[in-house]
């Protein structure tokens, strides 16, 4: 059973359809790619899966569970136990160290629990920048303390918008990287993007254009660079 | 451009805006009402302190010296010389006419009751209707010039209801103890030069001789000791400012005062120059302040006033406080805005400019309506307090203006210098 | 690691390192709970101090002989004061007025205790010094005058002239003017010297009146009346009514006027205080937001940012009152110079009206910030 399943989710704004019929499904440990250009539906459809907006139309399905018509506190609740969220702008709170960072997302989930959170910070190699502000590091750093955040609770999807959209090439690689190694472990990668060359290393890649699914394709080369 | 950068601004952050004008209107209005009150508070206090009664007395010359000694020696001697009855309008001509609140004049003399007892009686005014020739008219007399009394029994003499011939007394309580006397009774008294029959219209309670007298309308007395058309005394309730050591020197000696010290001594309203000016308009008369009065009304009111202004200061610093944290709150939330303004190459100045214009402006429109609000307030402390309203003195209006210009352009100091050591490049980034 | 340990390494985390955005809060608060404490200790204290000011007006109660036949002697007194308790006592002055003679002219001399009267009088001026010593006098301004005495003369005092008492005939003392005594009022016609030389000049005798200066006021004094009425059966007491009823009037208007002041100052203080956190709170719109996107519940982030904004509005409560209190002090010294009494009960008030004040400042913030759409606010900046 696929993990993910969109049937016929539209989002409608008035007179525009911001997703148009979406049919999609996403399987376990599965890494996809959506890439479009500006006004596609990209941001809509992550917005959905990340429980984050409901669509007008269509079911759904995370683990079997139809949460579209879940209610904004439900919806709260699942994002926090399944869905792990990487941001373009990554969205550090600027007063917490980089370890505190994590161990909100752990406070929020369950307990916090610094020597796991220091855990995840050694595996994205920050592990002597746990104490440092967010102002004190790069933003490849900070990506990749937001990379550890999300993983921290073990969530079955891990989400990304725009990932890299604000790093040079070298911190491009070393998010990427992770994602590969994460692939490895067999977590549920979902990367919004519009940069090709990070939706090349993806497994499948998926292009929305007006709001509908313009092409979804397997990566042949996934794997081998 | 400038200018449509500001329009948008005000367009589209207006809810911020609206925050900062309310709080300079805020501040402004704590201002304008403070300093207004602070500066009125004198004139009301003294106005409130009129309750202890007069504050001069005026007698005649030489009877200052002397009547009251001949009296100890021999109290059925009429050696003592008079005031005018006729000239006492005249106190309401003086310079400081208008400080002058109120006045009664008196006569006393010595009458048998029936029971054969020797009672003081006092003639006065209760409250004598007077036309004076500046076209004023105004009531003057005891009924407010006591206004400690209490009234056991009966009212006050209304002199406007007494009819023709009528002879009314008010008599203290503690002869009315003695004598058994009541409200509405009638009483014959017998003069050194007639006799009389006085409808008592009340009893009252002074604390003091007074308790022992009765008091009656200034022609009935007259008429009981033959002294018509003279009194023998005025007492005066005037408002005064505290004096200082000018108002001491004058008070000993007013001719060793230079011409412009004279002159300011003269046109302030110490207690010195208003009796000075008592005994210019009244024939042979010897003005004295009554220190009790006088002296404690001083005291009073200066510790009144400097209490006034502290706490003014204090809300003075409250208020300029809260805008400078507002306006540094507020410029410090648009970072992002600033950061970008930068890195499509605006100056440092035209970022200043900018954002001094938008927070004048906004301080205009909140000073202006905190004006109106202080002016609110004012009236509001006037009319409960004091029971009646207070000054709007228009120097208020340029202090306040200057204050809150200083403030505003002081609270966006930290903002501004942030903003200048604001990195666009930083900004843009995210953090 | 407990959650609530958390919460709170998050709350000191969010006010130490947002060390400026916070400063500037606590500032607000500080500023409004001082007014608030330096406002209401002045209105408490107000009464007392100015109170104090209104004895200037000189004695506000006298002792009186209750009848004929009772004896009116400084025991007498001391009774009444008893009843009333030496605290409330500003002053005593007991009064004998006897008739002497000076240059063969009778006049009326009192005998009282001279340094008493400076506080029972405190507004007669002296044009010269008090008297503070036996054979030390002085004399009402109209009787200097018309005798032609001045400061310093040496003056023969004689007693009465009595025909059936021969040895006090002629009796008399050479007393030393020290002062002139202006008041305008009647107190000008007599002179006036101690208890001791004036037993000296006529022999002894018991007092006419007592004047007191009680520090109190309206319904107080007239306590103390009905009490000492009651209590000591020898006197009759009573208000000097033109000085206490007009100090109740008057005491009254400014206890009303610094009322309305704090009110008006404080409300608007709260109103700049409320406008300061909305505007803290609001500058954290996108924190909220990312909270919400990481899984944080509506209540879990009304808990934190509350939590942050009470905890300012102690820290500010506490730093309001001692600034405060020192600010009513400086206040009291400079205008009384007095200190203040210290309002114990003010202190766990002011903090909690600050804390009060910021909660309901932030609450209405915090509530719009949980209504935000997280993905919004992510995404758009």
């Amino acid at each position: 059973m696929s993990l993910l399943e969109l049937k016929g989710i539209s989002k409608i704004y008035g007179d525009l359809k911001a997703l148009d019929n979406i049919n999609l499904s996403v399987d376990n440990g599965e890494w996809v790619a959506i890439m479009g250009p500006s006004g596609s539906g990209k941001s809509t459809m992550m917005n959905i899966i990340g429980c984050m907006d409901k669509p007008s139309l269509g079911e759904v399905l995370l683990d079997g569970v139809d949460i579209s018509k879940e209610s904004a506190k439900n919806l709260t609740e699942i994002r926090r136990d399944k869905i792990g969220l990487i941001f373009q702008q990554f969205h550090l709170v600027n007063y917490l160290t980089a370890v505190e960072n994590v161990m909100v997302a752990q406070y929020y989930h369950s307990l916090p629990d610094e020597k796991e959170a220091l855990e995840a910070l050694d595996r994205v190699g920050l592990l002597e920048r746990a104490k440092h502000l967010p102002s004190q590091l790069s933003g490849g750093e900070q990506q990749r303390v937001c990379i550890a955040r999300a993983l921290i609770n073990h969530p079955e999807i891990i989400l990304a918008d725009e990932p890299t959209g604000n790093l040079d090439e070298a911190n491009e690689n070393i998010v990427l990287d992770l994602f590969k190694q994460l692939h490895e472990e067999h977590t549920t990668l979902i990367v919004v993007t519009h940069d090709p060359e990070v939706a090349e290393v993806a497994q499948r890649t998926i292009t929305l254009d007006h709001g509908r699914i313009k092409s979804d394709k397997i990566n042949e080369m996934f794997g081998k660079s | 451009m400038f200018l449509r950068m500001i329009r948008g601004a005000f367009a589209r952050q207006w809810k911020k805006m609206l925050v900062i004008a309310l709080t300079i209107m805020l501040g402004t209005s704590l201002a304008t009402a403070m300093i207004n009150v602070m500066l009125d508070v004198g004139d009301k206090v003294n106005q409130e302190l009129k309750t202890y009664g007069a504050n001069i007395t005026v007698l005649p010359k030489s009877a200052s010296v002397m009547s009251d000694l001949y009296e100890m020696e021999d109290a059925g001697a009429e050696t003592g010389s008079y005031l005018l009855e006729s000239e006492i309008g005249n106190i309401k001509t003086i310079f400081w006419a208008f400080n002058i609140v109120d006045f009664a004049p008196f006569i006393d003399t010595d009458v048998t009751m029936e029971s054969g007892s020797d009672v003081k009686i006092t003639g006065t005014w209760f409250n004598h209707h007077l036309d004076l020739p500046t076209g004023e008219s105004l009531d003057a007399g005891v009924n407010s010039l006591r206004s400690w009394w209490d009234i056991d029994e009966g009212e006050w003499i209304d002199e406007q209801l007494l009819s023709e011939n009528e002879a009314a007394a008010m008599v203290g309580t503690v002869l009315a103890k003695r004598e058994g006397i009541k409200a509405g009774d009638t009483i014959h008294v017998k003069g050194s030069a007639g006799e009389a029959d006085l409808n008592v219209r009340g009893i009252f309670d002074a604390g003091g001789d007074e308790d022992e007298q009765i008091y009656a309308p200034l022609d009935v007395v007259q008429a009981l000791s033959d002294t018509d058309g003279y009194i023998s005394s005025i007492e005066v309730s005037a408002l005064t400012t505290p004096d200082n050591e000018l108002a001491e020197k004058a008070a000993k000696d007013p001719g060793s005062l230079t011409i412009a010290q004279y002159e300011l001594w003269y046109c302030t309203a110490y207690v010195s120059s208003i009796c000075y000016q008592i005994q210019e308009a009244i024939t042979d008369s010897a003005a004295a302040p009554v220190r009790q009065v006088a002296e404690s009304e001083g005291a009073i009111m200066d510790k009144t006033e400097l209490l006034m202004v502290l706490i003014t200061i204090l809300s003075l610093i409250g208020s300029a406080l809260g805008i400078t944290n507002l306006v540094t709150a507020s410029v410090m939330e648009r970072s992002g805005e600033i950061g970008l303004f930068k890195a499509i190459g605006a100056t440092d100045w035209t970022i200043s400019g900018l954002f001094l214009t938008e927070i004048l402006l906004t301080g205009l429109v909140g000073a202006v309506a905190g004006y109106f609000v202080g002016f609110g307030f004012a009236q509001i402390i006037g009319h409960t307090v004091f029971s009646s309203s207070i000054e709007m003195k228009p120097f208020v209006i340029p202090i306040v203006a200057v204050l809150m210009l200083g403030v505003t352009l002081l609270g966006s100091i930290p903002a501004i210098r942030m903003l200048l050591h604001l990195d666009p490049a930083e900004v843009l980034h995210g953090r | 690691m407990t959650k609530r340990k958390m919460f709170f390494r998050m709350i000191t985390a969010s006010l130490v390192r947002r060390r400026s955005r916070m400063l500037v809060a606590l500032l607000a608060i500080a500023v409004g709970a001082t007014i608030l404490s330096g406002l209401v200790t002045i209105y408490i204290d107000v009464p007392r101090q100015m109170g104090a000011e209104f004895r200037n007006y000189g004695a506000n109660m006298i002792f009186m002989a209750a009848s004929n036949d009772a004896v009116f002697d400084m025991d007498a007194v001391d009774k009444g004061i008893d009843v009333i308790g030496s605290g409330k006592i500003v002053g005593v002055a007991p009064y004998r007025y006897e008739t002497v003679r000076i240059h063969e002219q009778p006049i009326v001399a009192a005998g009282t205790d001279l340094s008493q009267v400076m506080t029972t009088s405190p507004y007669w001026m002296i044009d010269g010094e008090w008297a503070d010593s036996d054979e030390q006098f002085m004399v009402g301004r109209n009787i200097a005058e018309s005798l032609n005495l001045h400061v310093g003369d040496l003056v023969n005092v004689m007693g009465p002239t009595e025909e059936d008492s021969e040895d006090q005939l002629n009796f008399g003392l050479d007393m030393k003017l020290t002062g002139i005594v202006e008041t305008g009022g009647k107190e000008e016609d007599y002179i006036y010297m101690s208890m001791t030389d004036l037993e000296t000049l006529v022999g002894e005798g018991e007092l006419d009146v007592a004047e007191l200066s009680v520090s109190a006021t309206g319904d107080e004094l007239a306590g103390y009346i009905d009490k000492i009425g009651s209590e000591v059966p020898d006197i009759t007491p009573r208000l000097v009514k033109r000085v206490t009823q007009s100090e109740s009037t008057v005491l009254g208007k400014l206890q009303a006027l610094v009322f309305l002041v704090t009110v008006v100052v404080l409300v608007l203080t709260m109103i700049c205080v409320a406008t300061t956190m909305t505007a803290v709170v609001t500058e954290r719109r996108k924190e909220i937001g990312l909270r919400k996107a990481l899984g944080a519940s509506d209540s879990s982030i009304i808990k934190e940012f509350m939590g942050e904004g009470l905890l300012l509005g102690g820290a500010g409560g506490i730093l309001g009152s001692v600034l405060g209190f020192l600010f009513a002090q400086y206040v009291s010294v400079r205008v009384f110079a007095s200190s203040i009494r210290f309002q114990p009960l003010l202190l766990p008030v002011t903090i909690l009206v600050s804390v009060l004040i910021t909660g309901l400042a932030c609450a209405v913030p915090i509530r719009n910030a949980t209504s935000i759409d997280p993905a919004l606010v992510l995404k758009g900046e």
